[in-house]
């Protein structure tokens, strides 16, 4: 991505999260085992999370002085956000994938069938035969694939 | 040295393992053919497939993909001006132009003769210095390593694309994900929450597919509604003359390629971005402006990418180091096999060493064979449509994490970091200092601390043998130049001397 005059819509909002995140981690790493000793098992996780929280602290220094994206508050910029980078393809997409790996456990082939069928229909927008015929295709593949050649363990 | 030679000759003896590496030759020309699927996803996807195979037939295919996906990224850059791989970002400047003349089909054949030139020059200096650097990793000692693995991160933070400070917060990232777990040593948990499913870490394939895999699908989503560009491609085969013309450019650019795969993190991209913008300072009267259809243009970045593969084997085999990120996952795939990376490789299993060497030489051959046969075909691949690729690479995301430990708990691991990775790479971060920094965090923790153990942890005593020993020495100079030019004090250092000098 090239770095531009104008902020990403949330741009500031994210590297204030990426600094909150960091000194969430320095907390974990101070957890581990504090400045008992320059040897301990927290003293890399301590500098670990000291880098992160400069590198936060710098991306952030780095925004000064760039426009501020056009969005009324927010908000909208949440809106904006979402719109650009969430868009709806991305979200169902993302909702069928959580449901295919939350009925995995019931049968493999018969949810990833499901869910090739039912994302291939989506995002070509319908097409149900020939969706059929290549997810059928696909699972094919993948049996031969995964238990003849590979042999690995299926979910 | 029959021994040497045998091992050698075991990919070209075996017809198993010439299958593989030839199977993989193809379907790594497939998979870089087409945007959106990187080498790095599928090696990390492949690698917990062959978990359950010989090393050596594992390795075969690897390397097949390996040198046959960094090559196929050149076909979408020439055809569709969309580089298929990081690495040919450099081969559309101008591959494209002279597909849209009609020079496709003779841009191709000769990236790919050029290909196999980079990829043999790369395999020679592998065969001849990784052995020499292999003596000298016996004199390491861990705070090198510490300092060596540093200058990895550093490396790979501030020459990949975007900002320094966001390089090492990837990196910084990745490291602490690497530590998460039972620390080796005190059996302590670290940043495990008090979760105990987290106690035994955050197996780095799984955080790999993720990010290459997952995020890669998700960002694609995107692109779905592309147009596909149809070229005509003929006029395969380049002359012996033109190859001739090319090459001592195509050395001079292979040896880029070779040096900037050597150093620890960093990869073809930058091995072509730099071997191109070579090209261009160098070569005084190129067959047609640079961007408008210069083979000069295609040359250089087509023998360094390809010449970077072998230069990333060294420091993985000699160091333990990854050279760039596909090799990171080979490192992940040696150790599954029982095998560690490292200075010991060379002396406890030499075999792995010039097997890998021959097998890489003979994945060239078969680059030259089905790159310059299959033009056509390849040309067609491009355009697969994404609607029926996404869900597939899905699929096989989820089973090749699956297959890593056999846990659902990965998988949905596997599907956050893949959301967490499209995040951060709409905020323009790499995925390629995370993954590093996975691998790299617990060598450095570990080092770090057998260092600071050698001087009874005593860290003026570990800043004196910093300066006292001329290796360390040599290691913390590169590490400190490496962070001076990323920051304004060296310009500004410049800037002062300069006015001295000329006074």
């Amino acid at each position: 991505m090239k770095k531009t005059d104008t902020l990403l819509v949330g741009e500031r909002t994210f590297c204030v999260l990426l600094l909150a995140f960091s000194l969430g981690i320095a907390v974990l790493a101070y957890q581990i085992a504090g400045f008992s000793s320059i040897n301990s098992a927290g003293a890399f996780p301590l500098g670990a999370s000291a880098v992160m929280v400069l590198a936060a602290l710098s991306i952030l220094f780095d925004l000064r002085g760039r426009t501020r994206a056009d969005s009324n508050g927010w908000l909208d910029a949440a809106r904006q956000f979402t719109r650009a980078h969430f868009p709806p393809r991305t979200l169902i997409f993302t909702a069928l994938a959580i449901i295919y790996l939350a009925t995995i456990h019931f049968s493999f082939y018969a949810s990833t069938f499901g869910f090739l069928v039912l994302s291939m229909l989506y995002l070509r927008r319908g097409r149900l035969v020939s969706a059929l015929a290549i997810a059928a295709l696909l699972i094919l593949m993948i049996y031969l694939m995964f238990t003849l050649a590979f042999s690995v363990y299926l979910p | 040295m029959s021994e040497t030679f045998s091992y050698l000759l075991m990919a070209w003896s075996d017809p198993n393992l010439m299958l593989l590496t030839a199977l993989g030759t193809f379907a790594g020309i497939y998979i870089g053919a087409i945007p959106g699927l990187s080498v790095t996803m599928a090696v990390s996807i492949l690698v917990s497939f062959t978990f359950a195979w010989d090393v050596n037939d594992a390795l075969a295919l690897i390397v097949g993909i390996f040198i046959g996906g960094v090559y196929g990224g050149s076909r979408s850059a020439i055809l569709l001006n969309i580089p298929g791989a990081p690495s040919s970002v450099a081969t559309a400047f101008d591959g494209y132009p002279l597909a849209q003349q009609g020079e496709a089909g003779r841009a191709i054949g000769l990236s790919t003769v050029m290909s196999v030139i980079g990829g043999l020059i790369g395999t020679l200096v592998l065969a001849s210095a990784a052995p020499v650097i292999g003596d000298l990793a016996l004199r390491f000692a861990p705070r090198d390593y510490f300092l060596v693995a540093a200058i990895g991160l550093l490396l790979v933070g501030s020459l990949s694309e975007g900002s320094l400070a966001k390089g090492i917060f990837a990196a910084a990232l990745g490291a602490v994900i690497g530590l998460v777990g039972m620390d080796p040593v005190t059996a302590q948990g670290r940043f495990t929450m008090g979760q105990t499913e987290l106690m035994g870490g955050i197996h780095y394939v799984v955080l790999m597919i993720g990010l290459f895999g997952v995020a890669e699908a998700l960002y694609q989503l995107h692109n779905l509604d592309s147009p596909v560009v149809r070229q005509k491609v003929d006029k395969i085969l380049p002359s012996v003359a033109m190859v001739l013309k090319f090459l001592p450019l195509s050395i001079r650019t292979s040896l880029i390629g070779v040096i900037v795969g050597v150093l620890p993190g960093v990869g073809g991209d930058i091995a072509a971005l730099m071997a191109y913008d070579h090209a261009k300072r160098t070569v005084k009267n190129p067959t047609q402006p640079f961007g408008k259809g210069a083979y000069e243009g295609l040359v250089a970045p087509e023998t360094a990418n390809s010449a970077a593969v072998g230069g990333a084997y060294v420091p993985m085999l000699t160091l333990g180091m990854p050279g760039d990120a596909v090799t990171a996952v080979i490192i992940g795939a040696l150790v599954v096999h029982g095998l560690n990376p490292g200075p010991m490789l060379m002396v406890e299993n030499p075999h792995i060493f010039w097997f890998t060497v021959g097998n890489l030489a003979l994945a060239n051959i078969f680059l030259l064979v089905f790159g310059l046969m299959g033009i056509k075909l390849f040309a067609k691949i491009v355009e697969l449509p994404k609607a029926i690729l996404i869900p597939l690479i899905l699929v096989l995301c989820v089973v090749g994490t699956y297959s890593v430990n056999s846990s659902m708990t990965e998988v949905f691991w596997m599907l956050g970091f893949g959301v967490l990775g499209y995040v951060l790479k709409i905020f323009g971060f790499q995925m390629g200092p995370i993954i590093l920094g996975a691998i790299l965090g617990p060598l450095m923790d570990t080092s770090y601390r057998q260092a600071m153990s050698s001087v009874g942890d005593n860290p003026v005593e570990l800043f004196g043998e910093l300066l006292s020993s001329p290796l360390s020495l040599i290691l913390t100079s590169a590490m400190l130049l490496i962070l001076l030019s990323n920051t304004p004090l060296l310009g500004w250092l410049k800037g002062r001397l300069r006015p001295a000098s000329s006074n």
